[in-house]
Protein backbone atom coordinates (compact mmCIF):
# COMPACT_ATOMS: atom_id res chain seq x y z
CA UNK A 1 0.00 0.00 0.00
CA UNK A 2 1.30 3.68 -0.57
CA UNK A 3 2.29 5.61 2.52
CA UNK A 4 -0.02 8.14 0.40
CA UNK A 5 -3.29 5.94 0.98
CA UNK A 6 -1.76 4.50 4.38
CA UNK A 7 -1.75 8.20 5.68
CA UNK A 8 -5.14 8.62 4.28
CA UNK A 9 -6.76 5.93 5.39
CA UNK A 10 -5.14 6.54 9.15
CA UNK A 11 -6.31 10.29 8.77
CA UNK A 12 -10.02 9.27 8.04
CA UNK A 13 -9.52 6.70 11.04
CA UNK A 14 -8.66 9.52 13.81
CA UNK A 15 -11.20 12.12 12.89
CA UNK A 16 -13.87 9.17 12.78
CA UNK A 17 -12.94 9.25 16.76
CA UNK A 18 -13.89 13.28 17.04
CA UNK A 19 -16.97 13.29 14.24
CA UNK A 20 -18.33 10.10 16.47
CA UNK A 21 -17.74 12.08 19.78
CA UNK A 22 -19.94 15.46 18.02
CA UNK A 23 -22.12 12.29 16.93
CA UNK A 24 -23.02 11.26 20.40
CA UNK A 25 -23.89 14.61 22.00
CA UNK A 26 -25.67 15.59 18.79
CA UNK A 27 -28.04 12.13 18.88
CA UNK A 28 -28.67 13.24 22.45
CA UNK A 29 -29.77 16.29 21.43
CA UNK A 30 -26.80 19.08 22.52
CA UNK A 31 -24.72 20.92 19.64
CA UNK A 32 -21.17 21.28 21.02
CA UNK A 33 -18.89 23.14 19.18
CA UNK A 34 -16.14 21.84 21.32
CA UNK A 35 -15.09 18.34 21.00
CA UNK A 36 -11.86 19.29 19.50
CA UNK A 37 -10.50 20.26 22.99
CA UNK A 38 -11.43 16.78 24.03
CA UNK A 39 -9.41 15.31 20.79
CA UNK A 40 -6.46 17.90 22.28
CA UNK A 41 -6.64 16.85 25.63
CA UNK A 42 -6.15 13.23 24.42
CA UNK A 43 -3.73 14.38 22.25
CA UNK A 44 -1.48 16.16 25.45
CA UNK A 45 -2.16 13.21 27.96
CA UNK A 46 -0.93 10.16 25.66
CA UNK A 47 1.87 12.25 24.67
CA UNK A 48 3.06 13.02 28.17
CA UNK A 49 2.34 9.71 29.52
CA UNK A 50 4.57 7.62 27.00
CA UNK A 51 7.26 10.19 26.50
CA UNK A 52 8.12 12.02 29.78
CA UNK A 53 6.46 9.51 32.09
CA UNK A 54 7.79 6.59 29.90
CA UNK A 55 4.00 4.62 30.17
CA UNK A 56 3.48 2.01 27.30
CA UNK A 57 1.89 3.09 24.46
CA UNK A 58 -1.23 1.29 25.85
CA UNK A 59 -1.61 2.56 28.69
CA UNK A 60 -0.63 5.95 27.42
CA UNK A 61 -3.52 5.64 24.96
CA UNK A 62 -5.80 4.66 27.79
CA UNK A 63 -4.91 7.60 29.77
CA UNK A 64 -5.45 9.98 26.96
CA UNK A 65 -9.17 8.64 26.40
CA UNK A 66 -9.44 9.18 30.44
CA UNK A 67 -8.37 12.87 30.40
CA UNK A 68 -10.94 13.40 27.24
CA UNK A 69 -13.53 11.49 29.73
CA UNK A 70 -12.87 14.02 32.66
CA UNK A 71 -12.56 16.95 30.97
CA UNK A 72 -15.86 16.34 28.43
CA UNK A 73 -17.41 15.10 31.79
CA UNK A 74 -16.39 18.27 33.79
CA UNK A 75 -17.96 20.38 30.84
CA UNK A 76 -21.06 17.94 30.93
CA UNK A 77 -21.96 18.89 34.78
CA UNK A 78 -21.62 22.52 34.33
CA UNK A 79 -23.45 22.45 31.10
CA UNK A 80 -25.92 19.92 31.90
CA UNK A 81 -28.95 22.27 32.01
CA UNK A 82 -28.17 24.22 29.44
CA UNK A 83 -29.98 23.58 25.72
CA UNK A 84 -29.14 24.50 22.58
CA UNK A 85 -27.72 27.75 21.07
CA UNK A 86 -26.70 28.30 25.42
CA UNK A 87 -25.33 24.86 25.33
CA UNK A 88 -23.14 24.95 21.91
CA UNK A 89 -21.61 28.82 23.25
CA UNK A 90 -20.73 26.89 26.49
CA UNK A 91 -19.07 24.01 24.89
CA UNK A 92 -16.68 26.76 22.50
CA UNK A 93 -15.68 28.76 25.39
CA UNK A 94 -14.44 25.51 27.22
CA UNK A 95 -12.89 24.37 24.12
CA UNK A 96 -11.09 27.83 23.65
CA UNK A 97 -9.77 28.37 27.30
CA UNK A 98 -8.73 24.94 27.10
CA UNK A 99 -6.62 25.69 23.84
CA UNK A 100 -5.53 28.72 24.83
CA UNK A 101 -4.56 27.34 28.32
CA UNK A 102 -2.38 24.67 26.41
CA UNK A 103 -0.80 27.68 24.56
CA UNK A 104 0.61 29.08 27.74
CA UNK A 105 1.63 25.32 29.33
CA UNK A 106 4.83 24.63 29.66
CA UNK A 107 6.09 20.72 31.02
CA UNK A 108 9.45 19.89 29.51
CA UNK A 109 12.29 17.61 30.74
CA UNK A 110 15.49 16.45 29.73
CA UNK A 111 15.36 13.24 27.95
CA UNK A 112 18.46 12.18 25.55
CA UNK A 113 19.81 15.17 26.10
CA UNK A 114 17.20 17.13 24.93
CA UNK A 115 13.84 19.10 26.11
CA UNK A 116 11.15 16.95 25.50
CA UNK A 117 7.70 18.29 26.62
CA UNK A 118 4.52 21.02 25.68
CA UNK A 119 6.26 24.21 24.79
CA UNK A 120 3.12 26.45 24.74
CA UNK A 121 2.65 27.66 21.43
CA UNK A 122 5.57 25.92 20.08
CA UNK A 123 3.93 22.63 20.06
CA UNK A 124 4.77 19.15 21.59
CA UNK A 125 7.78 17.19 19.46
CA UNK A 126 8.90 13.73 19.81
CA UNK A 127 6.22 11.87 21.24
CA UNK A 128 8.11 9.07 19.63
CA UNK A 129 6.62 6.42 21.32
CA UNK A 130 4.98 4.28 19.15
CA UNK A 131 7.81 4.17 16.50
CA UNK A 132 10.31 3.21 19.24
CA UNK A 133 8.18 0.00 20.27
CA UNK A 134 8.07 -0.98 16.74
CA UNK A 135 5.03 0.27 15.08
CA UNK A 136 5.14 0.84 11.46
CA UNK A 137 2.73 3.29 9.92
CA UNK A 138 1.00 0.45 8.33
CA UNK A 139 0.56 -1.58 11.57
CA UNK A 140 -0.22 1.75 13.44
CA UNK A 141 -3.19 2.26 10.68
CA UNK A 142 -4.41 -1.53 11.34
CA UNK A 143 -4.46 -0.62 15.62
CA UNK A 144 -6.75 2.80 14.46
CA UNK A 145 -9.17 1.09 12.46
CA UNK A 146 -9.32 -2.12 15.03
CA UNK A 147 -9.87 0.39 18.35
CA UNK A 148 -12.24 2.52 15.52
CA UNK A 149 -14.35 -0.42 15.20
CA UNK A 150 -14.13 -1.37 18.63
CA UNK A 151 -15.94 1.88 19.58
CA UNK A 152 -18.08 1.76 16.77
CA UNK A 153 -19.26 -1.65 18.34
CA UNK A 154 -19.53 -0.62 21.11
CA UNK A 155 -21.88 2.59 20.24
CA UNK A 156 -24.14 0.23 18.36
CA UNK A 157 -25.25 -2.12 20.99
CA UNK A 158 -25.54 0.80 22.91
CA UNK A 159 -27.90 2.22 20.96
CA UNK A 160 -29.82 -0.89 20.96
CA UNK A 161 -30.11 -0.75 24.31
CA UNK A 162 -32.80 0.93 26.67
CA UNK A 163 -30.00 3.30 27.55
CA UNK A 164 -29.17 4.40 23.55
CA UNK A 165 -33.25 4.42 23.14
CA UNK A 166 -33.63 6.68 26.36
CA UNK A 167 -30.53 8.84 24.91
CA UNK A 168 -31.77 9.30 21.42
CA UNK A 169 -35.77 10.03 23.02
CA UNK A 170 -34.14 12.74 25.77
CA UNK A 171 -32.48 14.76 22.57
CA UNK A 172 -35.57 14.55 21.15
CA UNK A 173 -37.56 16.04 23.79
CA UNK A 174 -36.11 16.03 26.80
CA UNK A 175 -39.67 16.86 29.26
CA UNK A 176 -41.26 13.66 27.61
CA UNK A 177 -37.77 11.76 28.67
CA UNK A 178 -38.08 13.28 31.80
CA UNK A 179 -42.08 12.16 32.43
CA UNK A 180 -41.39 8.74 30.96
CA UNK A 181 -38.55 8.24 33.99
CA UNK A 182 -35.43 8.94 32.73
CA UNK A 183 -32.72 11.77 35.09
CA UNK A 184 -32.14 13.58 32.04
CA UNK A 185 -29.31 15.69 33.56
CA UNK A 186 -27.37 12.57 34.54
CA UNK A 187 -27.61 11.13 31.21
CA UNK A 188 -26.20 14.16 29.61
CA UNK A 189 -23.10 14.34 32.00
CA UNK A 190 -22.55 10.85 31.47
CA UNK A 191 -22.99 11.02 27.41
CA UNK A 192 -20.43 14.41 27.70
CA UNK A 193 -17.72 12.46 29.70
CA UNK A 194 -18.01 8.83 26.86
CA UNK A 195 -17.92 11.75 23.98
CA UNK A 196 -14.52 13.12 26.04
CA UNK A 197 -13.16 9.75 25.95
CA UNK A 198 -14.15 8.66 22.51
CA UNK A 199 -12.29 12.44 21.00
CA UNK A 200 -9.59 11.89 23.76
CA UNK A 201 -8.61 7.93 22.55
CA UNK A 202 -8.42 9.68 19.33
CA UNK A 203 -6.19 12.61 19.81
CA UNK A 204 -3.91 10.17 21.73
CA UNK A 205 -3.71 7.82 18.41
CA UNK A 206 -3.04 11.31 16.20
CA UNK A 207 -0.31 12.24 18.91
CA UNK A 208 1.64 9.44 18.00
CA UNK A 209 1.13 8.78 14.65
CA UNK A 210 2.21 12.37 13.91
CA UNK A 211 4.89 12.91 17.05
CA UNK A 212 4.31 16.58 16.98
CA UNK A 213 1.72 18.24 17.95
CA UNK A 214 0.65 21.91 18.64
CA UNK A 215 -2.56 23.94 20.16
CA UNK A 216 -4.03 25.01 17.10
CA UNK A 217 -4.04 22.08 15.66
CA UNK A 218 -6.90 21.85 18.51
CA UNK A 219 -8.91 24.91 16.84
CA UNK A 220 -13.02 25.34 16.62
CA UNK A 221 -12.54 24.47 12.52
CA UNK A 222 -11.99 20.61 13.83
CA UNK A 223 -15.04 20.89 16.15
CA UNK A 224 -16.95 22.24 13.48
CA UNK A 225 -15.80 19.55 11.07
CA UNK A 226 -16.43 17.16 13.14
CA UNK A 227 -20.44 18.16 13.86
CA UNK A 228 -20.61 18.56 9.81
CA UNK A 229 -19.68 14.76 9.54
CA UNK A 230 -22.79 13.73 11.45
CA UNK A 231 -25.17 15.95 9.61
CA UNK A 232 -23.90 14.71 6.47
CA UNK A 233 -23.27 11.13 7.26
CA UNK A 234 -26.18 10.84 9.36
CA UNK A 235 -27.73 11.20 12.92
CA UNK A 236 -29.64 7.19 12.41
CA UNK A 237 -26.44 4.78 13.43
CA UNK A 238 -22.97 5.30 14.07
CA UNK A 239 -21.64 4.93 10.56
CA UNK A 240 -23.02 8.34 9.79
CA UNK A 241 -20.22 10.12 10.72
CA UNK A 242 -17.77 7.37 9.27
CA UNK A 243 -19.32 7.94 6.07
CA UNK A 244 -19.53 11.99 6.75
CA UNK A 245 -15.79 11.59 7.02
CA UNK A 246 -15.25 9.54 3.98
CA UNK A 247 -16.74 11.84 1.95
CA UNK A 248 -14.55 14.87 3.15
CA UNK A 249 -11.71 13.54 3.56
CA UNK A 250 -11.85 10.47 1.55
CA UNK A 251 -13.72 12.28 -1.58
CA UNK A 252 -13.28 15.58 -1.37
CA UNK A 253 -10.09 16.25 0.27
CA UNK A 254 -7.57 13.21 -1.42
CA UNK A 255 -9.08 13.44 -5.06
CA UNK A 256 -8.14 17.33 -4.77
CA UNK A 257 -11.21 16.93 -7.62
CA UNK A 258 -12.12 20.52 -6.42
CA UNK A 259 -8.41 21.64 -5.59
CA UNK A 260 -9.03 25.33 -3.84
CA UNK A 261 -13.05 25.02 -3.92
CA UNK A 262 -13.10 22.00 -1.29
CA UNK A 263 -14.39 24.34 1.63
CA UNK A 264 -17.17 25.74 -0.87
CA UNK A 265 -18.25 22.18 -1.88
CA UNK A 266 -17.56 21.09 1.67
CA UNK A 267 -19.85 24.14 2.90
CA UNK A 268 -22.48 23.67 0.16
CA UNK A 269 -22.95 20.07 0.78
CA UNK A 270 -23.35 20.83 4.40
CA UNK A 271 -26.13 23.29 3.52
CA UNK A 272 -28.13 21.31 1.12
CA UNK A 273 -27.99 18.56 3.21
CA UNK A 274 -29.49 20.62 6.53
CA UNK A 275 -32.48 21.24 3.71
CA UNK A 276 -32.76 18.23 2.46
CA UNK A 277 -32.51 15.61 5.07
CA UNK A 278 -31.84 17.59 8.31
CA UNK A 279 -30.55 13.99 9.93
CA UNK A 280 -28.12 13.50 7.22
CA UNK A 281 -27.51 10.60 4.75
CA UNK A 282 -28.27 7.50 7.03
CA UNK A 283 -31.29 8.97 9.15
CA UNK A 284 -33.15 6.94 11.57
CA UNK A 285 -36.10 6.09 9.04
CA UNK A 286 -33.43 5.46 6.40
CA UNK A 287 -31.44 3.09 8.89
CA UNK A 288 -34.64 1.43 9.99
CA UNK A 289 -35.65 0.57 6.48
CA UNK A 290 -32.03 -0.70 5.66
CA UNK A 291 -32.09 -2.97 8.91
CA UNK A 292 -35.29 -4.48 7.17
CA UNK A 293 -33.92 -5.34 4.55
CA UNK A 294 -31.09 -7.56 6.35
CA UNK A 295 -33.02 -9.11 9.01
CA UNK A 296 -36.24 -10.89 9.48
CA UNK A 297 -39.01 -8.93 9.78
CA UNK A 298 -41.25 -8.81 12.69
CA UNK A 299 -38.53 -9.33 15.45
CA UNK A 300 -41.06 -8.46 18.46
CA UNK A 301 -44.59 -10.21 17.16
CA UNK B 1 -54.44 6.54 46.04
CA UNK B 2 -54.09 10.37 45.12
CA UNK B 3 -54.93 13.06 47.67
CA UNK B 4 -54.59 16.74 46.74
CA UNK B 5 -54.17 19.58 49.63
CA UNK B 6 -54.18 23.26 49.22
CA UNK B 7 -52.64 22.53 46.16
CA UNK B 8 -51.45 26.07 44.30
CA UNK B 9 -49.29 26.87 41.37
CA UNK B 10 -49.14 30.84 40.38
CA UNK B 11 -46.82 31.92 37.48
CA UNK B 12 -46.37 35.54 38.37
CA UNK B 13 -49.61 36.97 38.90
CA UNK B 14 -51.67 34.29 37.47
CA UNK B 15 -52.98 31.88 39.59
CA UNK B 16 -53.78 28.84 37.52
CA UNK B 17 -54.15 27.22 40.27
CA UNK B 18 -55.34 28.48 43.84
CA UNK B 19 -55.91 26.31 46.50
CA UNK B 20 -57.96 23.20 45.58
CA UNK B 21 -58.15 19.81 47.32
CA UNK B 22 -59.49 16.40 46.39
CA UNK B 23 -59.12 12.63 46.79
CA UNK B 24 -59.08 9.82 44.89
CA UNK B 25 -59.58 6.33 45.79
CA UNK B 26 -58.34 3.16 44.44
CA UNK B 27 -59.83 1.62 41.91
CA UNK B 28 -62.11 4.32 40.86
CA UNK B 29 -62.53 6.91 37.69
CA UNK B 30 -62.39 10.60 38.90
CA UNK B 31 -62.81 13.41 36.35
CA UNK B 32 -61.51 16.58 36.46
CA UNK B 33 -63.56 19.10 34.19
CA UNK B 34 -64.17 22.94 33.82
CA UNK B 35 -63.56 25.85 31.22
CA UNK B 36 -60.62 26.30 29.50
CA UNK B 37 -57.94 28.04 31.51
CA UNK B 38 -59.20 26.87 34.63
CA UNK B 39 -56.43 25.04 35.67
CA UNK B 40 -56.64 21.48 34.80
CA UNK B 41 -54.04 20.94 33.07
CA UNK B 42 -51.88 22.77 35.10
CA UNK B 43 -52.59 20.59 37.92
CA UNK B 44 -52.07 17.07 36.37
CA UNK B 45 -48.64 18.92 35.78
CA UNK B 46 -48.26 19.21 39.29
CA UNK B 47 -48.69 15.67 40.04
CA UNK B 48 -46.31 14.50 37.20
CA UNK B 49 -43.87 16.73 38.64
CA UNK B 50 -43.42 18.96 34.79
CA UNK B 51 -44.24 21.67 37.33
CA UNK B 52 -43.10 22.89 41.37
CA UNK B 53 -46.33 23.91 43.02
CA UNK B 54 -46.09 26.91 44.98
CA UNK B 55 -47.84 25.96 47.83
CA UNK B 56 -49.74 23.08 48.86
CA UNK B 57 -48.97 19.08 49.25
CA UNK B 58 -49.53 16.33 46.68
CA UNK B 59 -50.13 12.88 48.61
CA UNK B 60 -49.69 9.61 46.84
CA UNK B 61 -50.09 6.48 49.05
CA UNK B 62 -49.42 8.79 51.91
CA UNK B 63 -46.52 10.04 50.87
CA UNK B 64 -46.01 13.60 50.11
CA UNK B 65 -44.18 13.56 46.34
CA UNK B 66 -44.14 17.23 45.56
CA UNK B 67 -40.66 17.67 45.82
CA UNK B 68 -39.67 14.39 44.02
CA UNK B 69 -38.05 14.92 40.90
CA UNK B 70 -39.85 14.62 37.82
CA UNK B 71 -38.23 11.06 36.60
CA UNK B 72 -38.86 9.40 39.70
CA UNK B 73 -42.70 8.95 39.96
CA UNK B 74 -43.04 6.82 37.09
CA UNK B 75 -41.54 4.73 39.23
CA UNK B 76 -43.62 5.20 42.09
CA UNK B 77 -46.61 4.16 40.05
CA UNK B 78 -47.46 7.67 37.99
CA UNK B 79 -48.09 7.40 34.38
CA UNK B 80 -49.87 9.61 32.21
CA UNK B 81 -50.73 10.71 28.46
CA UNK B 82 -50.47 14.11 27.20
CA UNK B 83 -53.30 16.65 25.80
CA UNK B 84 -50.91 17.50 22.60
CA UNK B 85 -49.79 14.04 21.80
CA UNK B 86 -46.29 13.79 22.70
CA UNK B 87 -43.87 10.71 21.39
CA UNK B 88 -40.45 10.49 20.43
CA UNK B 89 -41.04 10.33 16.32
CA UNK B 90 -37.29 9.21 15.64
CA UNK B 91 -37.80 6.27 17.62
CA UNK B 92 -39.56 2.86 17.02
CA UNK B 93 -43.38 2.03 19.01
CA UNK B 94 -40.93 -0.20 20.56
CA UNK B 95 -38.73 1.46 21.66
CA UNK B 96 -41.34 4.32 23.02
CA UNK B 97 -42.64 1.56 24.79
CA UNK B 98 -39.43 0.19 26.19
CA UNK B 99 -37.86 3.67 27.43
CA UNK B 100 -41.07 3.87 30.04
CA UNK B 101 -41.17 0.45 31.16
CA UNK B 102 -37.55 0.34 32.57
CA UNK B 103 -39.02 2.60 35.49
CA UNK B 104 -40.69 0.56 37.85
CA UNK B 105 -38.68 0.06 40.79
CA UNK B 106 -37.82 -3.72 40.76
CA UNK B 107 -35.57 -2.62 38.24
CA UNK B 108 -34.08 0.12 39.53
CA UNK B 109 -30.90 -1.17 41.40
CA UNK B 110 -30.21 -3.50 38.83
CA UNK B 111 -27.10 -3.17 36.51
CA UNK B 112 -27.11 -1.70 33.07
CA UNK B 113 -25.91 -4.91 31.39
CA UNK B 114 -28.36 -6.66 33.44
CA UNK B 115 -30.93 -4.89 31.91
CA UNK B 116 -30.27 -4.99 28.91
CA UNK B 117 -29.66 -8.70 28.59
CA UNK B 118 -31.33 -10.24 31.03
CA UNK B 119 -34.27 -7.85 31.76
CA UNK B 120 -35.52 -7.74 27.56
CA UNK B 121 -37.51 -11.00 27.94
CA UNK B 122 -39.55 -9.72 31.13
CA UNK B 123 -39.98 -6.34 29.48
CA UNK B 124 -40.69 -8.06 25.80
CA UNK B 125 -43.59 -9.66 27.40
CA UNK B 126 -45.01 -6.65 29.02
CA UNK B 127 -44.73 -4.36 25.96
CA UNK B 128 -46.05 -7.14 23.91
CA UNK B 129 -49.35 -7.02 25.96
CA UNK B 130 -49.34 -3.20 25.74
CA UNK B 131 -49.00 -3.42 21.96
CA UNK B 132 -52.21 -5.77 21.64
CA UNK B 133 -54.37 -4.01 24.24
CA UNK B 134 -53.84 -1.14 22.17
CA UNK B 135 -54.06 -2.64 18.50
CA UNK B 136 -50.43 -1.72 17.88
CA UNK B 137 -48.50 -5.43 17.29
CA UNK B 138 -48.46 -5.13 13.82
CA UNK B 139 -46.50 -1.77 13.84
CA UNK B 140 -43.94 -2.66 16.67
CA UNK B 141 -40.94 -1.58 14.57
CA UNK B 142 -42.24 1.43 12.48
CA UNK B 143 -40.62 4.95 13.64
CA UNK B 144 -43.40 6.21 15.87
CA UNK B 145 -43.60 9.52 13.67
CA UNK B 146 -44.92 7.06 11.16
CA UNK B 147 -47.89 6.49 12.85
CA UNK B 148 -51.45 7.85 12.36
CA UNK B 149 -53.20 10.22 14.46
CA UNK B 150 -55.38 7.49 16.03
CA UNK B 151 -52.51 4.85 16.26
CA UNK B 152 -50.49 8.25 17.90
CA UNK B 153 -52.78 8.43 20.51
CA UNK B 154 -53.24 4.86 21.20
CA UNK B 155 -49.18 4.30 21.41
CA UNK B 156 -49.37 7.04 24.38
CA UNK B 157 -51.63 5.22 26.22
CA UNK B 158 -49.85 1.95 25.24
CA UNK B 159 -46.69 3.57 26.83
CA UNK B 160 -48.86 4.80 30.19
CA UNK B 161 -49.95 1.54 30.56
CA UNK B 162 -46.20 -0.16 29.67
CA UNK B 163 -44.81 1.32 33.14
CA UNK B 164 -47.39 -0.73 34.53
CA UNK B 165 -48.61 2.71 36.93
CA UNK B 166 -50.77 2.35 40.18
CA UNK B 167 -52.55 5.76 38.23
CA UNK B 168 -53.08 6.52 35.28
CA UNK B 169 -53.25 10.56 34.40
CA UNK B 170 -55.07 10.49 30.88
CA UNK B 171 -54.96 14.27 29.81
CA UNK B 172 -57.54 15.26 27.34
CA UNK B 173 -57.71 11.54 25.51
CA UNK B 174 -60.65 12.15 23.66
CA UNK B 175 -59.33 15.49 22.04
CA UNK B 176 -59.72 15.14 18.00
CA UNK B 177 -61.54 11.72 17.78
CA UNK B 178 -64.54 11.34 16.29
CA UNK B 179 -67.68 9.86 17.87
CA UNK B 180 -66.67 6.04 16.72
CA UNK B 181 -63.01 6.59 18.12
CA UNK B 182 -64.37 8.21 21.20
CA UNK B 183 -66.70 4.80 21.74
CA UNK B 184 -63.87 3.07 21.62
CA UNK B 185 -61.85 4.45 23.95
CA UNK B 186 -64.94 4.92 26.30
CA UNK B 187 -64.78 1.25 25.95
CA UNK B 188 -60.77 1.06 26.93
CA UNK B 189 -61.49 3.07 29.73
CA UNK B 190 -63.92 0.95 31.00
CA UNK B 191 -61.60 -1.85 30.40
CA UNK B 192 -58.41 -0.56 32.12
CA UNK B 193 -60.47 0.27 35.56
CA UNK B 194 -62.18 -3.48 35.01
CA UNK B 195 -57.56 -4.30 34.65
CA UNK B 196 -58.00 -2.62 38.37
CA UNK B 197 -55.88 0.96 37.49
CA UNK B 198 -57.19 4.05 39.17
CA UNK B 199 -57.77 6.91 36.54
CA UNK B 200 -57.75 10.64 36.67
CA UNK B 201 -60.01 11.94 33.73
CA UNK B 202 -59.22 15.42 32.54
CA UNK B 203 -61.84 15.65 29.41
CA UNK B 204 -63.64 18.02 27.86
CA UNK B 205 -65.85 15.73 25.82
CA UNK B 206 -68.35 16.07 28.43
CA UNK B 207 -70.81 12.70 27.58
CA UNK B 208 -67.49 10.68 27.63
CA UNK B 209 -66.80 12.06 31.25
CA UNK B 210 -70.23 11.42 32.49
CA UNK B 211 -70.51 8.15 30.63
CA UNK B 212 -67.16 6.85 32.69
CA UNK B 213 -66.57 8.52 35.21
CA UNK B 214 -67.55 7.77 39.26
CA UNK B 215 -66.72 11.20 40.67
CA UNK B 216 -66.21 14.34 39.14
CA UNK B 217 -64.27 17.31 40.33
CA UNK B 218 -65.09 20.53 38.47
CA UNK B 219 -62.81 23.33 38.62
CA UNK B 220 -63.06 27.31 37.53
CA UNK B 221 -60.52 30.31 36.83
CA UNK B 222 -58.18 27.37 39.24
CA UNK B 223 -60.65 26.93 42.48
CA UNK B 224 -62.64 23.64 42.87
CA UNK B 225 -66.30 24.63 42.68
CA UNK B 226 -67.83 21.37 42.74
CA UNK B 227 -67.21 17.72 43.40
CA UNK B 228 -69.63 14.36 43.37
CA UNK B 229 -71.21 11.60 40.85
CA UNK B 230 -71.64 13.08 37.67
CA UNK B 231 -75.18 13.41 38.42
CA UNK B 232 -74.71 15.60 41.31
CA UNK B 233 -72.42 17.81 39.40
CA UNK B 234 -74.66 18.20 36.54
CA UNK B 235 -77.36 19.35 38.61
CA UNK B 236 -75.20 22.31 40.39
CA UNK B 237 -76.04 25.57 39.69
CA UNK B 238 -72.27 26.65 39.66
CA UNK B 239 -71.36 24.12 37.62
CA UNK B 240 -74.11 25.39 34.95
CA UNK B 241 -73.39 28.98 35.25
CA UNK B 242 -69.47 28.43 34.71
CA UNK B 243 -69.95 26.30 31.51
CA UNK B 244 -73.44 28.56 30.28
CA UNK B 245 -72.67 31.94 31.60
CA UNK B 246 -75.96 32.41 33.52
CA UNK B 247 -78.00 29.93 35.37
Amino acid sequence: MSDFAVGLISNIGMITFVALSAYLLLVSGSISFGQQAYFGLGAYAAGIATTLWDWPLALGLAFGALTGALGGGLVGALTRRLHGLYFAIATLAFAEMTRLALDLWRYQRPIGGELVGPDGPNGFAGIRRAFTDGWEPLSFMILIWVLLAGTMLVLILFERSRSGAALRGAGEDPVLARALGTDVARLRVNTAAAAGAIAGLGGGLYAHLNTYIEPRLFDVMLGVHALAYGIIGGLGTAFGPLIGVLIDIGILESSRLFQGWRMVVFGGLVALLLIWRPRGLLDEATVRRLRRLFTTPARHA
Amino acid sequence: MLEVRGLAKHFGGVRAVDGIDFAIRPGEIFGLIGPNGSGKSTTVNLVCGLYEPTAGQILFEGQDIARVPTHKRLALGLARTFQNIRLFANLTVWENLWMAENAPAHQAGTSFLKRWVGGRSDARERITRALEFSGLAHRADDLAGSLAFGEQRRLELARALAAKPKLLLLDEPAAGMNAGEIAQLDERIRALQGQGYTILLIEHHMELVMAVTDRVCVLNFGRKIAEGTPAEVQADPAVREAYLGTA
